[in-house]
Protein backbone atom coordinates (compact mmCIF):
# COMPACT_ATOMS: atom_id res chain seq x y z
CA UNK A 1 0.00 0.00 0.00
CA UNK A 2 2.69 2.05 0.85
CA UNK A 3 4.98 1.51 -2.07
CA UNK A 4 2.42 1.91 -4.45
CA UNK A 5 1.61 5.34 -2.98
CA UNK A 6 5.34 6.11 -2.80
CA UNK A 7 5.16 5.08 -6.76
CA UNK A 8 2.47 6.71 -7.53
CA UNK A 9 3.97 10.62 -5.91
CA UNK A 10 7.03 9.89 -7.70
CA UNK A 11 5.25 9.02 -11.34
CA UNK A 12 3.53 12.55 -10.81
CA UNK A 13 6.34 14.14 -9.22
CA UNK A 14 9.60 13.37 -11.33
CA UNK A 15 8.30 14.15 -14.57
CA UNK A 16 7.10 17.77 -13.74
CA UNK A 17 10.72 18.23 -11.84
CA UNK A 18 12.26 17.13 -14.95
CA UNK A 19 10.55 19.67 -17.52
CA UNK A 20 10.05 22.32 -15.08
CA UNK A 21 13.49 24.21 -15.43
CA UNK A 22 13.30 24.47 -19.37
CA UNK A 23 9.31 25.27 -19.66
CA UNK A 24 10.65 27.95 -16.84
CA UNK A 25 13.55 28.70 -19.16
CA UNK A 26 11.51 28.93 -22.25
CA UNK A 27 8.59 31.09 -20.91
CA UNK A 28 11.49 33.87 -19.45
CA UNK A 29 13.79 33.78 -22.13
CA UNK A 30 11.44 33.25 -25.41
CA UNK A 31 7.62 33.45 -24.34
CA UNK A 32 7.97 36.73 -22.53
CA UNK A 33 10.28 38.35 -24.68
CA UNK A 34 7.64 37.14 -27.91
CA UNK A 35 4.86 38.96 -25.90
CA UNK A 36 7.02 42.05 -24.97
CA UNK A 37 7.52 42.85 -28.25
CA UNK A 38 3.93 43.16 -29.62
CA UNK A 39 3.79 45.69 -26.54
CA UNK A 40 6.86 47.44 -27.20
CA UNK A 41 5.93 47.52 -30.86
CA UNK A 42 3.10 50.03 -29.42
CA UNK A 43 5.61 52.24 -27.78
CA UNK A 44 8.21 55.28 -28.54
CA UNK A 45 11.30 53.20 -26.79
CA UNK A 46 14.45 55.27 -27.96
CA UNK A 47 16.91 54.58 -24.95
CA UNK A 48 17.19 51.02 -22.99
CA UNK A 49 16.58 53.52 -20.00
CA UNK A 50 14.15 56.28 -21.34
CA UNK A 51 11.03 56.24 -20.37
CA UNK A 52 8.72 54.95 -22.75
CA UNK A 53 5.79 56.89 -24.77
CA UNK A 54 2.68 54.89 -25.74
CA UNK A 55 2.38 55.88 -29.54
CA UNK A 56 -0.45 53.06 -30.43
CA UNK A 57 -0.12 51.59 -33.72
CA UNK A 58 1.98 55.08 -35.15
CA UNK A 59 4.87 52.53 -35.52
CA UNK A 60 3.05 50.56 -37.94
CA UNK A 61 2.09 53.79 -40.52
CA UNK A 62 5.82 54.72 -40.62
CA UNK A 63 6.45 51.53 -41.04
CA UNK A 64 4.25 51.55 -44.46
CA UNK A 65 5.76 54.48 -45.95
CA UNK A 66 9.80 53.78 -44.83
CA UNK A 67 11.11 52.96 -47.90
CA UNK A 68 13.90 51.41 -46.53
CA UNK A 69 11.53 48.17 -44.67
CA UNK A 70 10.27 47.49 -47.95
CA UNK A 71 13.39 47.79 -49.59
CA UNK A 72 14.83 45.07 -46.72
CA UNK A 73 11.47 42.93 -47.23
CA UNK A 74 12.26 42.78 -50.91
CA UNK A 75 16.13 41.77 -50.10
CA UNK A 76 14.70 39.30 -48.23
CA UNK A 77 12.31 37.70 -50.54
CA UNK A 78 14.56 37.76 -53.44
CA UNK A 79 17.11 35.74 -50.83
CA UNK A 80 14.08 33.43 -50.07
CA UNK A 81 13.08 32.79 -54.03
CA UNK A 82 17.15 32.46 -54.93
CA UNK A 83 18.68 30.52 -51.86
CA UNK A 84 16.15 28.23 -50.75
CA UNK A 85 15.72 26.44 -53.88
CA UNK A 86 19.11 26.20 -54.68
CA UNK A 87 20.04 24.55 -51.44
CA UNK A 88 17.79 22.26 -51.54
CA UNK A 89 17.55 20.90 -55.12
CA UNK A 90 21.28 20.82 -54.87
CA UNK A 91 21.21 19.03 -51.34
CA UNK A 92 18.50 16.61 -52.93
CA UNK A 93 21.00 15.77 -55.92
CA UNK A 94 23.98 15.11 -53.94
CA UNK A 95 21.80 13.39 -50.51
CA UNK A 96 21.01 10.82 -53.99
CA UNK A 97 24.25 10.10 -55.30
CA UNK A 98 25.57 9.74 -51.85
CA UNK A 99 22.73 7.73 -49.93
CA UNK A 100 24.90 4.32 -49.50
CA UNK A 101 27.41 4.38 -46.85
CA UNK A 102 30.48 2.98 -49.00
CA UNK A 103 34.19 4.41 -48.01
CA UNK A 104 34.23 7.04 -50.57
CA UNK A 105 30.68 8.41 -49.95
CA UNK A 106 31.22 8.88 -46.46
CA UNK A 107 34.29 10.77 -47.01
CA UNK A 108 32.45 13.05 -49.62
CA UNK A 109 29.33 13.50 -46.97
CA UNK A 110 32.41 14.51 -44.22
CA UNK A 111 33.74 16.80 -46.43
CA UNK A 112 30.36 18.79 -47.43
CA UNK A 113 29.37 19.05 -43.61
CA UNK A 114 33.06 20.89 -43.34
CA UNK A 115 32.01 24.74 -43.13
CA UNK A 116 29.73 24.29 -40.57
CA UNK A 117 32.45 24.64 -38.04
CA UNK A 118 33.12 28.24 -40.12
CA UNK A 119 31.34 31.29 -38.09
CA UNK A 120 29.61 33.24 -40.23
CA UNK A 121 32.72 35.90 -39.23
CA UNK A 122 35.31 33.35 -40.87
CA UNK A 123 33.77 32.67 -43.91
CA UNK A 124 33.03 36.34 -44.69
CA UNK A 125 37.44 36.95 -43.55
CA UNK A 126 37.97 33.93 -45.95
CA UNK A 127 35.45 34.79 -49.00
CA UNK A 128 36.58 38.82 -49.17
CA UNK A 129 39.92 37.94 -49.49
CA UNK A 130 39.43 34.99 -52.05
CA UNK A 131 37.23 37.59 -54.20
CA UNK A 132 39.17 40.33 -53.48
CA UNK A 133 38.81 42.79 -56.82
CA UNK A 134 43.11 43.18 -56.95
CA UNK A 135 44.69 40.25 -55.07
CA UNK A 136 42.32 37.55 -54.83
CA UNK A 137 42.21 34.05 -56.18
CA UNK A 138 39.24 34.25 -58.41
CA UNK A 139 40.38 37.67 -59.80
CA UNK A 140 43.74 36.10 -60.94
CA UNK A 141 42.27 33.25 -62.63
CA UNK A 142 39.62 35.88 -64.22
CA UNK A 143 42.33 37.45 -65.48
CA UNK A 144 44.20 34.27 -66.42
CA UNK A 145 41.26 33.44 -68.60
CA UNK A 146 41.12 36.76 -69.93
CA UNK A 147 38.36 38.71 -68.28
CA UNK A 148 37.93 41.53 -66.89
CA UNK A 149 38.04 42.95 -63.19
CA UNK A 150 35.07 42.81 -61.44
CA UNK A 151 34.30 44.31 -57.71
CA UNK A 152 32.67 41.44 -56.15
CA UNK A 153 32.05 43.00 -52.80
CA UNK A 154 30.97 46.27 -54.10
CA UNK A 155 28.45 46.12 -56.49
CA UNK A 156 25.07 46.89 -56.52
CA UNK A 157 23.46 44.12 -58.65
CA UNK A 158 26.44 41.32 -57.92
CA UNK A 159 27.45 41.46 -53.91
CA UNK A 160 23.49 39.57 -53.54
CA UNK A 161 24.61 36.98 -54.93
CA UNK A 162 27.89 36.78 -54.36
CA UNK A 163 26.58 36.65 -50.28
CA UNK A 164 24.11 34.30 -51.35
CA UNK A 165 27.17 31.84 -52.43
CA UNK A 166 28.98 32.44 -49.20
CA UNK A 167 25.75 31.17 -47.27
CA UNK A 168 25.33 28.43 -49.49
CA UNK A 169 28.85 27.31 -49.21
CA UNK A 170 28.37 27.25 -45.39
CA UNK A 171 24.89 25.30 -45.07
CA UNK A 172 24.02 22.92 -48.13
CA UNK A 173 26.03 19.94 -46.20
CA UNK A 174 23.98 20.11 -43.29
CA UNK A 175 20.95 19.84 -45.45
CA UNK A 176 22.43 17.28 -47.29
CA UNK A 177 23.52 14.99 -44.50
CA UNK A 178 20.13 15.53 -43.32
CA UNK A 179 18.59 14.20 -46.83
CA UNK A 180 21.30 11.15 -46.77
CA UNK A 181 19.64 10.03 -43.30
CA UNK A 182 16.32 10.03 -44.32
CA UNK A 183 17.10 7.97 -47.53
CA UNK A 184 18.96 5.39 -45.69
CA UNK A 185 15.11 5.10 -44.08
CA UNK A 186 13.34 4.34 -47.26
CA UNK A 187 12.79 0.69 -48.09
CA UNK A 188 15.26 -1.16 -50.29
CA UNK A 189 11.96 -3.28 -51.59
CA UNK A 190 10.88 -0.09 -53.17
CA UNK A 191 13.69 0.28 -55.41
CA UNK A 192 13.62 -3.00 -56.34
CA UNK A 193 9.87 -3.00 -57.24
CA UNK A 194 10.46 0.21 -59.07
CA UNK A 195 13.75 -1.90 -60.70
CA UNK A 196 11.33 -4.62 -61.83
CA UNK A 197 8.85 -2.11 -64.02
CA UNK A 198 12.27 -0.85 -65.53
CA UNK A 199 12.39 2.24 -64.27
CA UNK A 200 15.35 4.50 -64.85
CA UNK A 201 17.15 5.99 -62.20
CA UNK A 202 15.92 9.18 -62.43
CA UNK A 203 12.58 7.61 -62.76
CA UNK A 204 12.98 5.85 -59.70
CA UNK A 205 14.53 9.37 -57.74
CA UNK A 206 10.95 10.92 -58.55
CA UNK A 207 8.85 8.55 -57.60
CA UNK A 208 10.49 6.52 -55.07
CA UNK A 209 13.16 8.82 -53.73
CA UNK A 210 11.22 12.35 -52.92
CA UNK A 211 8.07 10.17 -51.84
CA UNK A 212 9.78 8.47 -49.49
CA UNK A 213 12.02 11.24 -47.90
CA UNK A 214 8.32 13.48 -48.02
CA UNK A 215 8.14 14.22 -44.49
CA UNK A 216 12.42 15.23 -44.35
CA UNK A 217 11.50 17.45 -47.69
CA UNK A 218 9.31 19.42 -46.34
CA UNK A 219 11.10 20.02 -42.84
CA UNK A 220 14.42 21.39 -44.78
CA UNK A 221 11.84 23.13 -46.90
CA UNK A 222 10.39 24.85 -44.23
CA UNK A 223 13.34 25.49 -42.10
CA UNK A 224 15.24 26.91 -45.10
CA UNK A 225 12.09 28.86 -45.66
CA UNK A 226 11.72 30.23 -42.21
CA UNK A 227 15.87 30.77 -42.03
CA UNK A 228 16.05 32.80 -44.94
CA UNK A 229 13.87 35.39 -43.51
CA UNK A 230 16.42 35.52 -40.33
CA UNK A 231 19.78 36.26 -42.59
CA UNK A 232 21.95 38.59 -40.69
CA UNK A 233 25.33 37.10 -39.50
CA UNK A 234 26.57 36.55 -43.15
CA UNK A 235 25.64 40.28 -44.02
CA UNK A 236 26.87 41.91 -41.22
CA UNK A 237 30.45 40.03 -41.29
CA UNK A 238 30.81 40.79 -45.17
CA UNK A 239 28.68 43.81 -46.50
CA UNK A 240 27.10 45.36 -43.42
CA UNK A 241 23.94 45.61 -45.57
CA UNK A 242 25.78 47.77 -48.70
CA UNK A 243 26.79 48.19 -51.00
CA UNK A 244 23.69 51.14 -51.88
CA UNK A 245 21.38 48.58 -49.54
CA UNK A 246 21.46 45.95 -51.91
CA UNK A 247 22.22 43.34 -49.35
CA UNK A 248 20.01 44.68 -46.51
CA UNK A 249 18.00 42.02 -44.90
CA UNK A 250 14.58 42.20 -42.53
CA UNK A 251 17.19 41.60 -39.76
CA UNK A 252 19.79 43.86 -41.10
CA UNK A 253 17.83 46.49 -40.73
CA UNK A 254 15.83 45.65 -37.36
CA UNK A 255 19.64 45.58 -35.86
CA UNK A 256 20.39 48.79 -37.31
CA UNK A 257 17.21 50.11 -36.17
CA UNK A 258 17.61 48.51 -32.32
CA UNK A 259 21.03 49.28 -31.58
CA UNK A 260 23.01 51.47 -33.69
CA UNK A 261 20.17 54.37 -33.74
CA UNK A 262 18.67 52.84 -30.93
CA UNK A 263 14.94 53.10 -32.10
CA UNK A 264 13.85 50.26 -30.30
CA UNK A 265 10.32 50.68 -30.41
CA UNK A 266 10.27 51.08 -33.79
CA UNK A 267 12.11 48.04 -34.40
CA UNK A 268 9.92 45.55 -32.44
CA UNK A 269 7.30 46.87 -34.42
CA UNK A 270 9.43 45.30 -37.30
CA UNK A 271 10.61 42.48 -35.68
CA UNK A 272 6.36 41.85 -34.84
CA UNK A 273 5.96 42.18 -39.17
CA UNK A 274 9.01 39.71 -39.71
CA UNK A 275 7.12 37.17 -36.86
CA UNK A 276 3.71 37.51 -39.14
CA UNK A 277 5.19 36.67 -42.15
CA UNK A 278 7.15 33.72 -40.36
CA UNK A 279 3.81 32.62 -39.08
CA UNK A 280 1.81 32.58 -42.23
CA UNK A 281 4.51 30.80 -43.75
CA UNK A 282 4.58 28.01 -41.53
CA UNK A 283 1.16 27.67 -40.93
CA UNK A 284 0.45 27.70 -44.58
CA UNK A 285 3.25 24.96 -45.57
CA UNK A 286 2.03 23.45 -42.31
CA UNK A 287 -1.30 22.47 -43.98
CA UNK A 288 0.13 22.04 -47.11
CA UNK A 289 1.90 18.92 -45.62
CA UNK A 290 -1.28 17.85 -43.80
CA UNK A 291 -3.31 17.63 -46.77
CA UNK A 292 -0.04 16.13 -48.76
CA UNK A 293 -0.11 13.20 -46.24
CA UNK A 294 -3.59 12.08 -46.34
CA UNK A 295 -3.27 11.83 -49.84
CA UNK A 296 -0.67 9.33 -50.04
CA UNK B 1 26.50 -5.21 -70.95
CA UNK B 2 25.23 -1.86 -72.37
CA UNK B 3 23.57 -0.90 -69.08
CA UNK B 4 26.87 -1.47 -67.36
CA UNK B 5 29.18 0.82 -70.02
CA UNK B 6 26.61 3.44 -69.35
CA UNK B 7 26.79 2.98 -65.72
CA UNK B 8 30.60 4.11 -66.14
CA UNK B 9 30.66 6.72 -68.63
CA UNK B 10 28.26 8.72 -66.36
CA UNK B 11 29.96 7.93 -63.16
CA UNK B 12 32.84 9.54 -64.47
CA UNK B 13 31.66 12.86 -64.86
CA UNK B 14 29.64 12.73 -61.29
CA UNK B 15 32.53 12.33 -59.82
CA UNK B 16 34.11 15.08 -61.06
CA UNK B 17 31.60 17.36 -59.98
CA UNK B 18 31.18 15.64 -56.57
CA UNK B 19 35.37 16.29 -56.26
CA UNK B 20 35.26 20.29 -57.54
CA UNK B 21 32.17 20.60 -54.82
CA UNK B 22 34.92 19.34 -52.38
CA UNK B 23 37.87 21.32 -53.38
CA UNK B 24 35.18 24.35 -53.06
CA UNK B 25 35.20 23.41 -49.84
CA UNK B 26 38.75 22.27 -48.73
CA UNK B 27 41.11 24.80 -50.72
CA UNK B 28 39.49 27.93 -49.47
CA UNK B 29 39.90 26.57 -45.61
CA UNK B 30 43.47 24.94 -46.38
CA UNK B 31 44.54 28.29 -48.50
CA UNK B 32 43.37 30.41 -45.31
CA UNK B 33 45.33 27.71 -42.78
CA UNK B 34 48.16 28.23 -44.40
CA UNK B 35 47.96 32.42 -45.17
CA UNK B 36 47.76 32.85 -40.86
CA UNK B 37 51.37 31.75 -40.80
CA UNK B 38 52.45 33.65 -44.14
CA UNK B 39 54.09 37.36 -43.86
CA UNK B 40 51.65 40.19 -44.94
CA UNK B 41 53.26 41.03 -47.83
CA UNK B 42 52.70 37.72 -49.32
CA UNK B 43 48.81 37.34 -48.25
CA UNK B 44 48.13 40.32 -50.39
CA UNK B 45 50.67 39.81 -53.17
CA UNK B 46 49.72 39.63 -56.57
CA UNK B 47 50.02 36.84 -58.29
CA UNK B 48 48.47 35.04 -55.01
CA UNK B 49 50.77 32.26 -53.66
CA UNK B 50 48.83 28.82 -52.03
CA UNK B 51 52.25 27.68 -50.24
CA UNK B 52 54.29 30.22 -48.04
CA UNK B 53 57.43 29.84 -48.24
CA UNK B 54 58.26 31.52 -45.19
CA UNK B 55 56.94 30.83 -41.98
CA UNK B 56 55.71 33.42 -39.37
CA UNK B 57 53.90 33.60 -36.23
CA UNK B 58 54.27 37.79 -37.05
CA UNK B 59 50.09 37.51 -37.34
CA UNK B 60 49.46 36.04 -34.77
CA UNK B 61 51.83 38.09 -32.81
CA UNK B 62 50.32 41.52 -34.25
CA UNK B 63 46.84 40.19 -33.60
CA UNK B 64 47.78 39.73 -29.82
CA UNK B 65 48.56 43.53 -29.84
CA UNK B 66 45.39 44.55 -31.48
CA UNK B 67 42.37 42.91 -29.79
CA UNK B 68 42.17 41.14 -26.38
CA UNK B 69 42.64 37.83 -28.25
CA UNK B 70 43.00 35.63 -24.71
CA UNK B 71 39.82 37.34 -23.39
CA UNK B 72 37.88 36.29 -26.27
CA UNK B 73 39.52 32.59 -26.36
CA UNK B 74 38.56 32.17 -22.95
CA UNK B 75 34.74 33.93 -23.34
CA UNK B 76 34.38 31.58 -26.35
CA UNK B 77 35.27 28.46 -24.18
CA UNK B 78 32.90 29.74 -21.41
CA UNK B 79 29.82 30.43 -23.48
CA UNK B 80 30.14 26.98 -24.99
CA UNK B 81 31.04 24.76 -22.60
CA UNK B 82 28.18 26.87 -20.40
CA UNK B 83 25.80 26.54 -22.27
CA UNK B 84 26.11 23.21 -24.16
CA UNK B 85 26.39 21.61 -20.78
CA UNK B 86 23.54 22.52 -19.10
CA UNK B 87 21.74 22.40 -22.37
CA UNK B 88 22.08 19.11 -23.09
CA UNK B 89 21.53 17.79 -19.52
CA UNK B 90 17.96 19.96 -18.96
CA UNK B 91 16.79 19.57 -22.82
CA UNK B 92 17.33 15.32 -22.64
CA UNK B 93 16.13 15.68 -19.29
CA UNK B 94 12.84 17.35 -20.71
CA UNK B 95 12.67 14.94 -23.51
CA UNK B 96 13.20 11.90 -21.59
CA UNK B 97 10.07 12.90 -19.24
CA UNK B 98 8.14 14.01 -22.11
CA UNK B 99 8.73 10.63 -24.28
CA UNK B 100 8.40 8.23 -20.95
CA UNK B 101 6.01 9.44 -18.18
CA UNK B 102 2.35 10.19 -18.69
CA UNK B 103 1.23 13.09 -16.41
CA UNK B 104 -1.44 15.79 -16.86
CA UNK B 105 -0.76 18.53 -19.16
CA UNK B 106 1.94 16.73 -20.68
CA UNK B 107 0.45 17.34 -24.59
CA UNK B 108 -0.44 21.24 -23.97
CA UNK B 109 3.40 21.85 -22.41
CA UNK B 110 4.70 20.18 -25.64
CA UNK B 111 2.97 22.23 -28.08
CA UNK B 112 4.16 25.04 -25.37
CA UNK B 113 7.76 23.68 -25.83
CA UNK B 114 6.82 23.03 -29.90
CA UNK B 115 5.31 26.81 -30.29
CA UNK B 116 9.08 28.10 -29.34
CA UNK B 117 10.50 26.75 -32.12
CA UNK B 118 8.61 29.31 -34.21
CA UNK B 119 9.81 31.74 -32.27
CA UNK B 120 13.26 33.20 -34.34
CA UNK B 121 15.82 34.50 -31.96
CA UNK B 122 15.60 37.62 -34.29
CA UNK B 123 12.53 38.39 -33.25
CA UNK B 124 12.31 38.49 -30.11
CA UNK B 125 15.98 39.85 -29.43
CA UNK B 126 15.42 43.53 -28.36
CA UNK B 127 12.80 42.25 -25.94
CA UNK B 128 15.62 39.79 -24.57
CA UNK B 129 18.04 42.43 -24.49
CA UNK B 130 16.31 44.68 -22.24
CA UNK B 131 14.55 42.05 -20.24
CA UNK B 132 18.38 40.33 -19.73
CA UNK B 133 19.65 43.53 -19.39
CA UNK B 134 17.15 45.20 -16.11
CA UNK B 135 18.14 41.65 -14.78
CA UNK B 136 21.94 43.19 -14.11
CA UNK B 137 22.98 40.77 -16.51
CA UNK B 138 24.43 43.13 -19.56
CA UNK B 139 28.16 41.86 -19.88
CA UNK B 140 27.68 39.43 -17.29
CA UNK B 141 28.59 35.46 -18.19
CA UNK B 142 25.07 34.89 -17.05
CA UNK B 143 23.48 37.04 -19.22
CA UNK B 144 25.16 35.53 -22.06
CA UNK B 145 24.84 31.65 -21.67
CA UNK B 146 21.01 31.67 -19.29
CA UNK B 147 18.44 32.47 -22.41
CA UNK B 148 20.51 29.45 -24.52
CA UNK B 149 19.72 26.85 -22.12
CA UNK B 150 16.27 25.71 -23.43
CA UNK B 151 16.04 24.73 -27.04
CA UNK B 152 13.05 23.17 -28.66
CA UNK B 153 14.33 21.53 -30.99
CA UNK B 154 16.77 19.79 -28.97
CA UNK B 155 14.09 18.78 -26.27
CA UNK B 156 12.28 17.94 -29.49
CA UNK B 157 14.71 15.31 -31.06
CA UNK B 158 15.94 13.92 -27.17
CA UNK B 159 12.10 13.09 -26.82
CA UNK B 160 12.13 11.44 -30.42
CA UNK B 161 15.10 9.34 -29.14
CA UNK B 162 13.57 8.41 -25.95
CA UNK B 163 10.43 7.65 -27.30
CA UNK B 164 12.11 5.08 -30.13
CA UNK B 165 13.08 2.74 -26.16
CA UNK B 166 11.60 -0.51 -25.60
CA UNK B 167 9.06 -0.56 -22.32
CA UNK B 168 10.82 -3.45 -20.98
CA UNK B 169 14.19 -1.59 -19.84
CA UNK B 170 12.22 1.17 -17.49
CA UNK B 171 10.28 -1.56 -16.16
CA UNK B 172 13.02 -3.93 -15.06
CA UNK B 173 15.15 -0.94 -13.64
CA UNK B 174 12.29 -0.41 -11.43
CA UNK B 175 11.88 -3.44 -10.71
CA UNK B 176 15.46 -3.57 -9.63
CA UNK B 177 14.92 -0.85 -6.87
CA UNK B 178 16.32 1.78 -9.57
CA UNK B 179 15.41 5.11 -8.79
CA UNK B 180 13.84 7.71 -11.51
CA UNK B 181 16.75 9.96 -11.75
CA UNK B 182 18.98 6.87 -11.90
CA UNK B 183 16.56 5.62 -14.71
CA UNK B 184 17.43 8.22 -16.55
CA UNK B 185 20.85 8.92 -15.63
CA UNK B 186 22.47 5.14 -15.57
CA UNK B 187 19.86 2.99 -17.95
CA UNK B 188 18.21 5.19 -20.47
CA UNK B 189 20.87 8.03 -21.37
CA UNK B 190 23.16 5.19 -22.02
CA UNK B 191 20.89 4.15 -25.03
CA UNK B 192 20.56 7.46 -27.08
CA UNK B 193 24.48 8.14 -26.41
CA UNK B 194 24.53 8.74 -30.55
CA UNK B 195 21.59 11.71 -30.29
CA UNK B 196 23.25 13.10 -26.92
CA UNK B 197 26.57 13.46 -28.51
CA UNK B 198 25.23 14.39 -31.78
CA UNK B 199 24.07 17.46 -29.43
CA UNK B 200 26.91 18.07 -27.29
CA UNK B 201 28.83 18.23 -30.54
CA UNK B 202 26.54 20.60 -32.33
CA UNK B 203 25.63 22.37 -29.41
CA UNK B 204 29.67 23.53 -28.60
CA UNK B 205 29.84 24.18 -32.35
CA UNK B 206 26.72 26.45 -32.16
CA UNK B 207 27.72 28.46 -29.13
CA UNK B 208 31.33 29.04 -30.59
CA UNK B 209 30.07 30.05 -34.03
CA UNK B 210 26.96 32.21 -32.76
CA UNK B 211 27.51 35.96 -33.54
CA UNK B 212 24.19 37.87 -32.49
CA UNK B 213 23.70 37.36 -28.83
CA UNK B 214 27.37 38.02 -27.90
CA UNK B 215 27.08 41.14 -30.15
CA UNK B 216 24.28 42.18 -28.44
CA UNK B 217 24.85 41.37 -24.94
CA UNK B 218 28.41 42.51 -24.42
CA UNK B 219 29.84 45.67 -24.93
CA UNK B 220 33.37 45.36 -22.63
CA UNK B 221 36.22 44.29 -24.80
CA UNK B 222 36.87 41.59 -22.37
CA UNK B 223 33.35 40.19 -22.39
CA UNK B 224 33.74 39.90 -26.38
CA UNK B 225 33.98 36.48 -27.76
CA UNK B 226 36.26 35.40 -30.83
CA UNK B 227 33.24 34.94 -33.47
CA UNK B 228 31.57 38.85 -32.24
CA UNK B 229 35.26 40.14 -31.12
CA UNK B 230 37.20 39.07 -34.75
CA UNK B 231 34.05 40.36 -36.64
CA UNK B 232 34.44 43.90 -35.08
CA UNK B 233 38.04 43.88 -35.64
CA UNK B 234 38.00 43.04 -39.56
CA UNK B 235 34.67 45.67 -39.77
CA UNK B 236 37.23 47.88 -37.96
CA UNK B 237 40.16 48.23 -40.12
CA UNK B 238 39.82 45.35 -43.72
CA UNK B 239 43.40 45.82 -44.65
CA UNK B 240 44.90 43.83 -41.82
CA UNK B 241 44.03 40.53 -43.47
CA UNK B 242 47.65 38.60 -41.66
CA UNK B 243 45.91 38.97 -38.19
CA UNK B 244 42.43 38.03 -39.47
CA UNK B 245 43.30 34.66 -40.81
CA UNK B 246 45.50 33.77 -37.68
CA UNK B 247 41.95 35.13 -35.87
CA UNK B 248 40.23 32.60 -38.01
CA UNK B 249 42.70 29.93 -37.67
CA UNK B 250 42.42 30.56 -33.80
CA UNK B 251 38.45 29.78 -34.30
CA UNK B 252 38.84 27.26 -36.15
CA UNK B 253 41.66 24.91 -34.95
CA UNK B 254 39.17 23.76 -31.82
CA UNK B 255 36.22 23.27 -34.01
CA UNK B 256 38.09 21.32 -36.74
CA UNK B 257 39.36 18.63 -33.49
CA UNK B 258 35.56 18.91 -32.44
CA UNK B 259 34.31 17.98 -35.66
CA UNK B 260 36.85 15.47 -36.33
CA UNK B 261 35.82 13.83 -32.78
CA UNK B 262 32.34 14.05 -33.47
CA UNK B 263 31.97 13.37 -37.27
CA UNK B 264 31.39 9.69 -37.51
CA UNK B 265 28.54 9.92 -35.35
CA UNK B 266 26.36 12.64 -38.01
CA UNK B 267 28.11 11.35 -40.99
CA UNK B 268 26.48 7.94 -40.79
CA UNK B 269 23.10 9.93 -41.20
CA UNK B 270 21.24 7.76 -38.65
CA UNK B 271 21.07 10.55 -36.09
CA UNK B 272 20.15 13.15 -38.22
CA UNK B 273 17.13 11.19 -39.72
CA UNK B 274 15.39 12.00 -35.94
CA UNK B 275 15.21 15.38 -37.06
CA UNK B 276 12.49 14.77 -39.90
CA UNK B 277 9.54 15.53 -37.10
Amino acid sequence: MRMAMKKRFSMTFFPYAFIAPVIILLLVFNILPLLSAFVMSNFDITTSLGRPKFVGLANFTEIFADSRFWNSLLVTLKWTVVEVPLQVILALILAAILTENTLSNKTFRGVYFLPIICSATVTGIMWKLILHSNVGYVTYIFRLLGLGKINFMNSPGLTFFVIVFMSLWKAFGISTIIFVGAMQNVPKSLYEAAEMDSAGKLRQFFSVTVPGIAPTLWFIVMTRLINSFQVFDIVYTTTGGGPNFTTETLVTYIYTRAFEVYKMGYASAVSVCLFIIILIITVVLYSRMLVQERKN
Amino acid sequence: MVKKIKNTILHIPVTVILIIIALVILLPILWMFLSAFKPQGKIISYPPTFLPLDYTLDNFIRLAKRVKIFYFIKNSVIYALMTTVPSVFLCSLAGYAFARYNFKGRNVLFILVLATLMIPFQVIMIPLFLIVSNLGMYDKYLGLVLPKIAVAISIFMMRSAFAGLPKELEEAGRIDGVTEIGLYWKIMLPQVKPTFVTMIVLGINGAWNDLMWPLLITGDMKMRTLSNGLAMFIGQDTQEYGPAFAGAFIAILPMLMLYLFGQRYFVEGTVTSGLKG
